[in-house]
């Protein structure tokens, strides 16, 4: 299960996961030729607090699935990834279903530093021109896993 | 007019212990050979892009009357299927099933399981049912006030040592399938006991 700081989010398999991003990571990755740029950089992920870490993936996994995902179908087709698109797709709707950050005032100080971070990323996937945008974050998915691994309990 | 080709009817999914299979009624065409093509989306895609339909990896086409679809549910929401019937050039309509699929409705039954005794080890062998299972396994001694001990088998790593045991003494075993993707697990299988061989040691 996973265990992000207090929230808890069982019946996702991660290797699941990761088995359907690398059935279609080169494919992905190779379409982004932008390589001076990343969105998920050290300041977004690295030393998340745990009380944090439900904030943030809460705001991160909603993108994905509102602006990421949702905007990629017509190279999901083209590709012929559909089946590794579903799983991820599919399996990030459920912890984001599941997920139910604190909305207590004495964790405002902590939620405010998650969108902190998030509007970092919001801000570097929003100087990009939109195309190369949804790319690169598709093709970053790998660095998303890593990050929520840290959180996850077998 | 032109005979128009009819849809597949009465779609329905049995799944026992993780494996989930589509079935549908035939299209019956005189001494011709009916396909069939089998399509499916989950919750994300019913709920963001309901336009689209993913090829099922088993079954487009098929000419059976049923599809493996296990390979094609990988996450714990619902999921819809649909199907259609073609013969040469033509294609039926969709037929979609009525309700969509959850796996987390799956029926699970208890697994298979072999208890053996190798010398004075007791040895459990378990029913292979797929990376998502575990097992979690109860034994115990049938010595008066012998408590329970609850080993967890992984998928894979039966056989399994569950004890050393003392000659002439008989232990029980019983085994129930649990499955964490979906948050279940099976009824106890039935209890399998053995005797281990060679006599009791007197008291000294």
């Amino acid at each position: 299960e996973f265990r992000f700081g207090p929230c808890r989010v069982e019946g996702v398999v991660l290797s699941e996961l990761w088995e359907a991003f690398s059935a279609m990571k080169s494919t992905v990755q190779t379409q982004d030729d932008i390589t001076s740029v990343r969105l998920l950089k050290s300041q977004v992920l690295h030393n998340v607090s745990d009380a944090e870490s439900c904030y943030l993936v809460h705001s991160l996994l909603k993108f994905y699935l509102n602006t990421v995902f949702k905007n990629y179908p017509s190279k999901v087709a083209k590709f012929k990834i559909s089946k590794s698109f579903s799983t991820l797709a599919n399996n990030f709707f459920v912890i984001v279903s599941k997920l139910h950050p604190s909305k207590d005032k004495d964790m405002l100080s902590i939620s405010e530093s998650a969108h902190r971070r998030f509007l970092l990323f919001c801000k570097a996937f929003k100087q990009m021109d939109t195309e190369a945008a949804l790319v690169k974050a598709f093709g970053e998915v790998d660095i998303l896993l890593t990050w929520m691994q840290n959180f996850y309990h077998l | 007019g032109v005979a128009v080709l009819p849809a597949p009817q009465n779609l329905t999914v049995l799944s026992i212990n993780m494996k989930h299979l589509l079935m549908w009624n035939a299209v019956a065409q005189l001494r011709e050979t009916v396909l069939y093509s089998v399509e499916y989306q989950g919750e994300y895609e019913s709920l963001y892009m309901s336009h689209i339909w993913i090829p099922s990896s088993q079954c487009s086409p098929t000419k059976g009357l049923e599809c493996d679809i296990t390979d094609d549910i990988t996450a714990t929401v619902p999921y819809n299927f649909r199907v259609r019937a073609m013969l040469g050039s033509q294609t039926s309509a969709w037929s979609t099933l009525e309700r969509p699929f959850n796996r987390n409705s799956t029926v699970l039954i208890p697994p298979r399981m072999e208890v053996t005794e190798h010398g004075l080890h007791l040895v459990i062998k378990l029913e292979d049912l797929g990376p998502q299972f575990e097992f979690p396994v109860v034994y115990w001694s049938q010595e008066p006030g012998a408590k329970e001990h609850v080993k967890v088998v992984k998928s894979g790593d039966s056989p399994v040592h569950l004890e050393t045991m003392e000659p002439g003494a008989v232990y029980c075993v019983k085994a129930q399938a649990l499955v964490k993707a979906i948050g279940r697990h099976s009824a106890f299988s039935q209890t399998q006991c053995v005797e281990m061989q060679g006599e009791a040691l007197p008291l000294a």
